[in-house]
């Protein structure tokens, strides 16, 4: 065997925990693989494990008494099952090497079980006459805290406290009270009999029910299970224990039996071959970790949908009292609201096609006037806001007319905006919206309840009316949008009124998006949905899910939904753009079918008024972060976010595994090629996987060489130029896409797509030619750009995941490859191979490649890449949407610096 | 245009009752309908005590209670506002009193105390807050040295002062307090007739607090005349607007349900009109009202104590054609201005008006407002924002001259090098030009943390036909855990800024005396932490820092060597290898006996 080479210590010594978990003996890891099982079982909703398995008193029968045996294994959540195992790994492990393995099987599936159970019926079904299911391996852990005290009460009968001397066989009961005060749904009766039995047991009336030392002395012999099973306590061990015969020099020398001494040296070689198995350490470990964080990361995203990982939803701000008065908008304002309505369509009936066609929407002049002389007669104070926006070489222009109730007694310090664009967020006419709003300004007008004040907008379409009124309204417009002449106080709330059809719906539709990923109040979703459905007995819609029968599927889509438009960051309507400024809005669509008129979403919205009026202070109280599943369940922050940063992390824990082993391991031995190689790589990574095994055994060359594994120099100007270069280099496309022709945008995808398939081995290409360097610095420096690139995404998206979780899960995910693509070693592989492997693996990579996921998801999705980078581009330009930078300065400059990778194999 | 204004009309009422009488007490109400259905209700009482019974203590009219807490706190002069609302100078023309008897939102407090120093003139002014918040149940006690400020030119003396008193202004607001009736019942206890008799019967809480608009003020000021006769006055006004249509709503139906359908005014020339659909019409006759209808009752009679007032108590200004029913026996009086009729109440009927609906066919101009302020925060973020201020001239001819003063509390921290100007003229055009252009002169105090604010004072002149606006930057200061009020995720109000319009600017009524304008104040919301969870939050990240940063510093600092290296370093050193000789000598000792693990 070769010197080990570099045994480098780790930052946290597992090998104890490790040594300790590798030694548990065998019956102690099948019962608690057995509760992992059952647990991974209950996480599928078709059979339930625990309707099958728990100790329910009425069920047990006959038929049944496989209960009594199997209800220790069924936990009902992760934490109940973690504490449990946690709990009896060290109690089991104890009384396993103390009794043997048989002598454990045979009491824990024979009384050690089935008593405490038999005793929890009796005093249940019989005595109580109730019918509680009981469940968990508490029983266990009870059942040998109990034996254990009364073990420790023969030794040492009282604790001192004082002057009271408190018996230690008390010391289970204890525990068990407190268990039952600080865990819910803690069965104490249960675990009364558990400690029960564990007394009896204890105090040694159990006995008659251990097999005789004798037989199973035969069955040991005759089966040789001490050489068959791995981690097999012996019947002959079991004199042993802790508390058996002290060990004398004797028992030490029977001790160290050719057997146990075997097994021992065994598990100390394994772990002392890890630890002088850098190779492994930093090679294998780094990807297998990688791997995993990427596996729990999408796992974690889809527990989330479970009743254990979400929460209903509640209204956290008490000043709002939803639903709690009494709307009153009805009767006779349905004949005003006709009236308006036709008096406006008649307007738009009269207009020449050719004003029409210069304008392209409804809002010319006339229109204007009519609203402004409607919102003047009813008492408001109104004004004008004309606007123009160029982005993509389309010029889009409009006036937005607003109107404001001041408050009967307010002092303009606070305000609600209520917007009704012409043009819903799909590009219909909202005339019904329009109307409503119109009638809503006469009627609010009367009341003088208000406390803020009240403004009515109405811009002519859904993506920049809205903008330039709030930019203005803030004073930050740009030069082409004017600045309002008239203004309230802080807004504290925005609803966005659409209907854009003559029938009656069914439904609301509620739009919460904002820009950017930002959402509003969870508080102002929920007075919505409980003022429609509590209220009005309307019910509500969310991310376009219109039969939501709330099973996990429907609710995962409903995240993935929102994640999506979360991710892109775009405005999904009027509302969004009130979101940058910290006011929280919606939009309202009424959707479907039914039998609920306009003058029900008048009172709708008359209620949400009432609530925001009610406000004292801004919506602060409840989450600003969330994910909605359903109108009613939400997952916070808190239990979403190590999804996206388990993502992130990958890439993090890669970077520094690779500055660690650019800097320190260089040497090694062939003793590391016998270990397992990474299983990191799935069926659509083999290419990857094969480029760093290669990689792998080319890192392990050098050792010929060098005689020690001497600590080397880093390279890091080449490295660090690269990496920031193309950074930087990320600002062109970004520049591009943001400013050019809309008609272009087709031939730049397709020219960037180009560029990108060139630009990496171009790349390779003339670093390969432009360096002379050895092939072993080479090779570092290869290290050294990956390892700072991902470093770098790493940074990215873990800052990311707490601004817009969506995004960042999302660029995570797209770029798992990066992590274990590397460069080949041309030591490894011959010139063909590496060509063959290097190509493969571009190919792949390129279509991970930024404008291809575009041109593919444009395509899956059915809608034109011009729109849609004409969509984006207007984002940039009039929104602030930062989605572009992300993918040109983080996603992109990464997938290159991988792309390069690949490429300087071929050189 | 020789219409006599409305505010003219009372400052001849306030100045003729003042020349005639010493020692008397003399009240008013003047009406005003005003266009959308407000009507424009100012109440006035005045009282004169001589200066010699006052320094005797011996108090007439002047209310005692207040008496002595002046006297207490060496107060010369003493001015109180209570404000609610906005006045909404674009729909009601000009402001009542040339806005000299309003303050900003809330509580608004300014009074000339006689004291040797600052010092002491800031502990009396301390004591009469303190005094006037028990007396008016109003937090005036709020008012410290953070909310205090000394103008310098915005207010003058209104009152006669000797040369000899070494007087002091001091000047305190409280934007966030709520005025309602718990200050109208003392307000109305130092009235004579204590809101038993006269125009003060009126003044009910319910109906008063549902105004649109509404201010009660107190002025105290001694005044001498020529002869070197004395007197100290006390001028208690109450100005309301209330909304016709809302005040004459039954108060057990106060609800504004939607109107029957038969009751709907159509449009009935409008094409699709029908029994369901309705364009509504606008009304243009004046709506009819009385004042039972309005304030819930009618007046009892004249307060006794206004004996021998013979320009009447009661005064209306509608056109004189407007047809006005009032009760039998009271004596109208019509002014020759075409606009103005008079009652004189009698002692001991009670006094009612009605003026039924009728065709409006002349209304009475109201005057164009002098300037147009609005002052704004713009900007967003938890950092920093920026004030707005802009100064409208409506006038094509004379450019406006004022005085500008505004505090700012010491937690909004203005930079004033970012003070920008910019000039619109009426053809829309925006200019960026020097704010010196416009600024003449300026009084400026920093602020100095959680002692004070704030204090600007800035004497402008804005020309005619344009609009100044004028932006500075602020940064917003963090606040220590404790200083935050219960609501913090409010905001915290700003003070209204004050305008004083100097009397040669023109305009308005009285030449001779300022016309006062005041801003809207504002919220302005402050950085404020999660007040809930910050022990989570602290504990939480310190771990999490913790732990991270000590595996990564570790990782990235320690030496990595070999096992050989390590062990053949240990060898080096003395201390390990005398250890490795005592370990082989006991070992030599002992007998090395198996190594058990």
């Amino acid at each position: 065997m070769a010197t080990p080479a570099a045994l480098p210590p780790l930052p946290f010594n597992p090998s104890r925990v490790r040594s300790y978990i590798l030694r548990l003996p065998l019956f102690t890891r099948l019962v608690l693989l057995a509760i992992i099982v059952f647990w991974l079982l209950e996480l599928q909703t078709v059979w339930s494990v625990k309707q099958w398995g728990s100790l329910i008193p009425e069920e047990i029968n006959i038929g049944t008494m496989y209960r009594l045996n199997t209800y220790p294994f069924i936990h009902f959540g992760f934490f109940h099952a973690f504490l449990n195992l946690l709990a009896l790994t060290p109690l089991l492990e104890r009384f396993e090497a103390e009794h043997g393995t048989l002598t454990a099987v045979a009491l824990f599936f024979g009384p050690l079980s089935t008593f405490p159970a038999g005793a929890y019926i009796l005093i249940e079904r019989f005595v109580l006459h109730r019918n509680t299911e009981v469940f968990g391996a508490s029983v266990w852990v009870f059942l040998l805290l109990g034996s254990e005290a009364i073990r420790t009460f023969k030794s040492n009968p009282y604790f001192s406290l004082g002057p009271y001397k408190i018996p230690t066989w008390t010391s289970p009961l204890f525990a068990c009270g407190l268990v039952s005060i600080f865990v819910q749904n803690a069965s104490l009766l249960g675990h009364l009999c558990a400690i029960f039995v564990g007394y009896l047991f204890g105090l040694g009336y159990l006995k008659v029910f251990v097999p005789p030392e004798k037989v199973l002395r035969w069955i040991e012999g005759k089966l040789n299970l001490l050489g068959r099973l791995p981690h097999y306590v012996s019947v002959d061990q079991k004199t042993f224990g802790r508390y058996g015969v002290l060990p004398t020099t004797t028992a030490g020398g029977e001790r160290a039996t050719p057997m146990s001494y075997l097994g021992s040296s065994q598990r100390l070689a394994a772990i002392r071959k890890l630890r002088s198995n850098p190779h492994f350490l930093f090679v294998h470990l780094p990807h297998i970790l990688s791997f995993l964080c990427i596996v729990a990361g999408v796992v974690w995203l889809l527990l989330l949908p479970l009743n254990d990982y979400s929460r209903q939803t509640y209204i956290s701000e008490n000043a709002l009292l939803p639903g709690q008065v009494h709307a009153y908008f009805s009767g006779s304002e349905q004949h005003i609201f006709r009236g308006y309505k036709k008096e406006l369509e008649a307007i738009l009936e009269r207009q020449t096609p050719s004003e029409q066609d210069s304008r392209n929407d409804e809002f010319t002049p006339a229109v204007s006037d009519k609203v402004q002389s409607i919102l003047r007669a009813a008492g408001l104070k109104v004004a004008t806001q004309n606007y123009e926006y160029t982005s993509s070489g389309i010029t889009h222009q409009g006036q937005n007319v607003y109107a404001i109730i001041q408050a009967p007694r307010g002092d303009a310090t606070e305000a609600i905006v209520l917007v009704a664009a012409w043009r819903t967020a799909d590009d219909e006419l909202n005339l019904n919206g329009v109307s409503l709003a119109l009638t809503l300004a006469g009627y609010f007008k009367r009341w003088s309840l208000w406390s803020k004040d009240i403004i009515f907008v109405f811009p002519p379409d859904s993506k920049s009316g809205t903008q330039a009124w709030i930019d203005a309204y803030h004073d930050m417009q740009p030069a082409f949008v004017q600045p309002l002449p008239l203004k309230s106080g802080a807004l504290q709330g925005g609803l966005v009124i659409e209907y854009p059809f003559d029938h009656r719906f069914e439904s609301l539709h509620i739009l919460y998006d904002g820009v950017n990923g930002q959402l509003p109040n969870l508080d102002l979703f929920n007075t919505a949905v409980s003022i429609a459905g509590g209220q009005m007995g309307i019910g509500s819609n969310l991310q376009e899910m219109w039969d939501h029968n709330d099973s996990y599927e429907m609710r995962l889509q409903t995240i993935l939904r929102g994640m999506v438009k979360q991710g892109f960051g775009y405005a999904t309507g009027a509302h969004s753009s009130f979101m940058p400024y910290h006011i929280d809005a919606i939009t309202l669509q009424p959707k479907g079918d039914g039998w609920q008129d306009e003058m029900a979403l008048g009172r709708t919205i008359e209620g949400l008024c009432r609530s925001l009026n009610n406000l004292l202070e801004h919506l602060h109280q409840s989450f600003f972060f969330y994910l909605l599943m359903q109108t009613n369940r939400f997952v916070s922050i808190g239990t979403y976010l190590p999804s996206a940063m388990l993502i992130a992390g990958n890439f993090t824990i890669m970077a520094i595994a690779l500055w660690l082993r650019t800097g320190y391991y260089i040497g090694s031995e062939q003793t590391a090629v016998k270990l397992p190689t990474v299983s990191a790589g799935e069926t659509n990574k083999q290419v990857a996987v094969s480029t760093e095994k290669s990689g792998a055994n080319t890192a392990q060359q050098p050792a010929v060489k060098t005689d020690s594994n001497s600590i080397i120099e880093r390279q890091l100007a080449l490295p660090l130029t690269l990496v920031v270069g193309l950074h930087l280099l990320g600002l062109i496309p970004l520049y591009i896409f943001n400013n050019i022709n809309h008609q272009y945008y087709p031939t730049a995808t397709y020219a960037s797509i180009a560029i990108n398939a060139i630009l990496p081995i171009a790349l390779a290409a003339s670093l390969t030619r432009g360096l002379t360097t050895t092939p072993r610095e080479q090779s570092q420096q290869s290290l050294l750009i990956k390892s700072f690139s991902l470093l770098v995404l790493g940074l990215f998206l873990s800052t990311l995941a707490t601004l817009n979780f969506s995004l960042s899960f999302m660029i995570g995910l797209l770029c798992t490859p990066l992590s274990f693509v590397n460069r080949i070693d041309p030591r490894t592989a011959s010139r063909p191979l590496r060509a063959v492997l290097a190509v493969a693996g571009l190919v792949l990579l390129n279509v991970l490649s930024p404008p291809v996921v575009l041109l593919g998801a444009c395509r899956y999705v059915g809608v034109d890449v011009e729109t849609v980078l004409t969509q984006a581009a207007f984002g940039w330009d009039v929104w602030g949407m930062w989605t572009q930078v992300v993918v040109w300065c983080v996603w992109w400059p990464a997938w290159v610096t991988g792309c390069a990778l690949l490429g300087f194999s071929l050189f | 245009m020789t219409v006599l204004s409305l505010l003219s009309l009372l400052f001849l009422a306030a100045f003729s009752s003042l020349a005639s009488a010493n020692s008397d007490y003399h009240e008013s109400l003047v009406l005003q309908p005003l266009p959308q259905s407000a009507l424009l209700a100012s109440f006035n009482f005045q009282s004169n005590d001589s200066q010699a019974s006052f320094d005797e203590r011996h108090f007439r009219y002047f209310p005692r209670a207040l008496g002595q807490i002046l006297r207490h706190a060496n107060t010369k002069e003493l001015h109180l506002r209570f404000t609610t609302g906005r006045w909404d100078a674009e729909s009601w023309g000009p402001r009542p009193w040339n806005g000299t008897k309003e303050g900003g939102t809330g509580v608004e407090l300014w009074a000339w105390i006689d004291a040797v120093d600052d010092e002491s003139a800031f502990a009396k002014w301390i004591t009469l807050a303190q005094s006037l918040s028990g007396l008016f149940c109003a937090s005036l006690n709020f008012i410290d040295s953070t909310r205090t400020t000394r103008p310098v030119a915005s207010f003058e003396p209104t009152g006669t002062h000797a040369a000899s008193d070494n007087l002091h202004l001091l000047h305190g607001t409280l934007p966030g307090e709520v005025v309602c009736t718990e200050n109208l019942t003392p307000f109305l206890k130092l009235l004579p007739c204590k809101g038993k008799a006269g125009v003060a019967s009126l003044l009910d809480g319910h109906k008063l607090f549902d105004a649109s608009w509404q201010s009660m003020s107190v002025d105290v000021r001694p005044i001498c005349t020529q002869t070197g006769e004395c007197v100290v006055q006390i001028d208690q006004s109450v100005d309301i607007v209330l909304d016709i249509d809302r005040s004459k709503r039954p108060r057990d139906n106060p609800i504004p349900r939607p109107v029957p359908n038969e009751q709907l005014v159509c449009d009935t020339s409008k094409p699709y009109h029908s029994d369901d659909t309705c364009y509504p019409l606008e009304s243009t006759s004046e709506k009819s009202w009385g004042l039972s209808e309005i304030f819930g009752r009618s007046i009892s009679g004249s307060c006794p104590l206004t004996e021998g007032s013979t320009d009447g108590t009661v005064c209306l200004r509608v056109p004189h054609e407007r047809e006005v029913r009032a009760t039998e026996g009271a004596v109208e009086v019509k002014k020759p201005d075409g606009y103005t009729r008079c009652f004189t109440l009698e002692s001991s009927t009670p006094f009612d008006l009605n003026i039924p609906e009728q065709e409006a066919t002349t209304q009475v101009p109201l005057d164009e407002p002098v300037l147009r302020a609005e002052r704004t925060i713009v900007g967003h973020g938890q950092e920093r924002g920026g004030m707005r201020i802009i100064f409208d001239n409506p006038s094509d001819t004379h450019p406006v001259d004022f005085i500008y003063f505004e505090t700012l509390p010491w937690f909004l921290r203005p930079y004033f090098h970012t003070l920008q100007a910019t000039i619109t003229g009426r053809d829309g055009l925006r200019r960026q030009v020097p704010a010196s252009q416009f600024i003449k002169e300026t009084f400026y105090r920093p602020a100095i943390d959680r002692e004070r604010g704030t204090q600007l004072e800035l004497a402008l002149s804005v020309p005619a036909a344009s609009t100044v606006t004028l932006t500075y930057d602020f940064e917003k200061a963090i606040l220590r855990y404790t200083e935050y009020p219960p609501d913090a995720n409010r905001g915290f109000n700003v003070a209204p800024a004050v305008i004083k319009l100097s009397p040669a600017g023109g305009g308005g009524g009285g030449a001779s005396h300022p016309i006062y304008i005041r801003t809207t104040s504002l919220l302005l919301p402050l950085p404020t932490p999660d007040f809930s969870m910050p022990y989570n939050v602290i504990i939480l990240t310190s771990t999490v820092i913790a732990l991270a940063f000590g595996s990564i510093f570790n990782l990235l600092v320690r030496r990595f060597v070999t096992a050989e290296e390590a062990s053949a370093m240990r060898a080096q050193t003395l201390k390990s290898r005398l250890g490795g000789k005592l370990v082989a000598l006991r070992d030599r000792v002992k007998g090395k006996t198996a190594k058990t693990e």
